[in-house]
């Protein structure tokens, strides 16, 4: 793989650093995506986003089409073990998913508890494209006063997500891989709300 | 440059660790994740926590400061800059401005820090609560319940022993209206600072194993009471004696004589400001 373990990753590491302490803002990680020369079945920047995260520490669940076959793939990788979607740490919804399956990865994901809320899921949704029109309207810390972000993941998904982190600090966050390896961070401080903006 | 180590010192996989401690720490402000903390060529307490978390950060383009007390040529700094640049070969400078990292103990730089940068900050205890509570178990429990009379029954016995808020540095903070944090050793008039910074600041505790946030533009305020509000060191009246600069964090001297003279402690600054002066008396002439 033209891929650079040690250097690609970190500069992608660096924008997903960015993504996560500024919500508002899209980074891309196109340049390190473009080197993954695999014939993998989902995007190449969800990819890079497994190879940052993903050790034999962690345990992941992916929700798609070709589900056994790319978990098979993930897990010869990383070493990173497969869990149920309860007690997974890292959750990959693929562009493949069922609306149903998205929903219910929400709804499943761990949220760790008040001792522990860091003993939580993270869910990396792949969405078919991020930009800044028509967009949800954004609050909490990362965002200046507010901002927004264009995205459908699935229906009904900001209802889901708020009611999962209704009991801050425990809850979900969530990282939004587009096709053009654009990605978002949403913690689960950041407020979403339709609305104009 | 031919090495012996991995880029940055670390092996992949202690990098992993600690990159996904910092992003939950990013998640949850001020909470304290725990992580692995290496052993480092250098002892635990003498900034293992930032330097970890710079190793875990830095690549080829970035540029790199260390200041320790305000100085970027103390042992600790430049000790902690060599093992950096032996491992990575990164550019180094003194100027807030350039860097891209910043790793500091007890201070965050006089120069306002930009949206591109990140301050680590060396961390010795990061439990606000510890001085109340020994028990790492209980303290954990009074952050799960916010439950920090603890903090705020420090404060007023300060009040009650010395007539005000004693703190000298490491006042505690509460951030994005939910957790108390020690915000590092830092002096009471940086505290400011931390509330809505552009910066992303990142505090490492090695020794204590944790890792927590400050994301940048977020709410921060200092603990303080209603009739006693929160009050940063006064040097309004003060000049220093280098550069002529008012109106920063300055270490007070003595000279021989007895008598109390004043100095910048951000040397960074202090140089700046004599270079700038320098300048235009050039162009006077």
């Amino acid at each position: 793989m033209g891929l650079d373990m040690v250097h690609d990753i970190q500069r992608a590491y660096r924008k997903l650093l960015a993504a996560m302490s500024k919500p508002g803002a899209i980074e891309k990680i196109s340049n390190e995506a473009a080197k993954v020369d695999m014939d993998i079945h989902f995007y190449p920047a969800t990819l890079i986003l497994m190879l940052m995260l993903l050790d034999s520490e962690v345990s992941f669940h992916i929700v798609g089409e070709e589900q056994q076959m790319i978990t098979s793939l993930i897990h010869q990788l990383t070493y990173s073990s497969h869990s149920p979607l309860e007690e997974a740490d890292y959750i990959f919804v693929l562009s493949g998913a069922k609306e149903a399956e998205g929903q219910k990865a929400i709804k499943a994901a761990k949220e760790g508890n008040l001792v522990d809320p860091h003993a939580s899921a993270t869910l990396i949704f792949e969405v078919e494209e991020l930009s800044k029109s028509n967009g949800l309207m954004m609050k909490g810390p990362g965002i200046e006063e507010r901002d927004c972000i264009g995205v459908a993941v699935f229906e009904n998904w900001v209802e889901e997500r708020e009611m999962r982190n209704s009991q801050y600090p425990m809850g979900i966050d969530i990282i939004l891989v587009d096709r053009a390896s654009r990605i978002v961070g949403l913690p689960r401080t950041t407020q979403l709300s339709r609305g104009v903006v | 440059m031919k090495i012996a180590y991995n880029y940055a010192f670390f092996d992949e996989g202690s990098k992993r660790e600690i990159r996904r401690a910092t992003l939950k720490a990013i998640a949850i402000p001020g909470y304290q994740v725990p992580f692995a903390s290496r052993e480092m060529p250098i002892a635990r307490g003498w900034g293992t926590g930032g330097l970890q978390l710079t190793l875990s950060l830095i690549g080829k383009s970035d540029v790199l400061k260390v200041i320790d007390q305000g100085s970027d040529e103390s042992v600790n700094a430049v000790s902690i800059k060599r093992l950096i640049q032996a491992t990575t070969d990164v550019a180094i400078t003194d100027e807030t401005k350039e860097a891209t990292l910043l790793q500091s103990r007890h201070r965050i730089p006089e120069v306002p820090l930009q949206e591109n940068q990140i301050l680590v900050l060396q961390v010795p205890i990061p439990e606000p609560l510890r001085w109340i509570e020994a028990s790492e178990y209980a303290t954990k429990r009074l952050h799960a319940d916010r439950e920090y009379s603890g903090a705020w029954l420090m404060l007023f016995e300060q009040i009650m022993k010395h007539g005000h808020i004693s703190t000298g540095a490491d006042h505690p903070v509460e951030i994005n209206d939910r957790y108390v944090m020690a915000p590092s050793p830092i002096p009471r008039f940086d505290n400011p600072k931390l509330h809505m910074s552009k910066a992303l600041i990142l505090l490492g505790a090695g020794r204590e194993k944790k890792i927590y946030a400050v994301p940048p533009y977020t709410k921060v305020v200092s603990l303080a009471f209603e009739d006693y509000p929160f009050e940063p060191e006064d040097f309004s009246d003060k000049v220093c004696r280098l550069c002529g600069s008012k109106g920063v964090y300055m270490d007070e001297l003595v000279d021989e004589a007895g008598i109390a003279y004043y100095q910048c402690n951000d040397a960074s600054y202090c140089l700046q400001a004599l270079n700038q002066s320098d300048k235009q008396t050039e162009v006077m002439g």
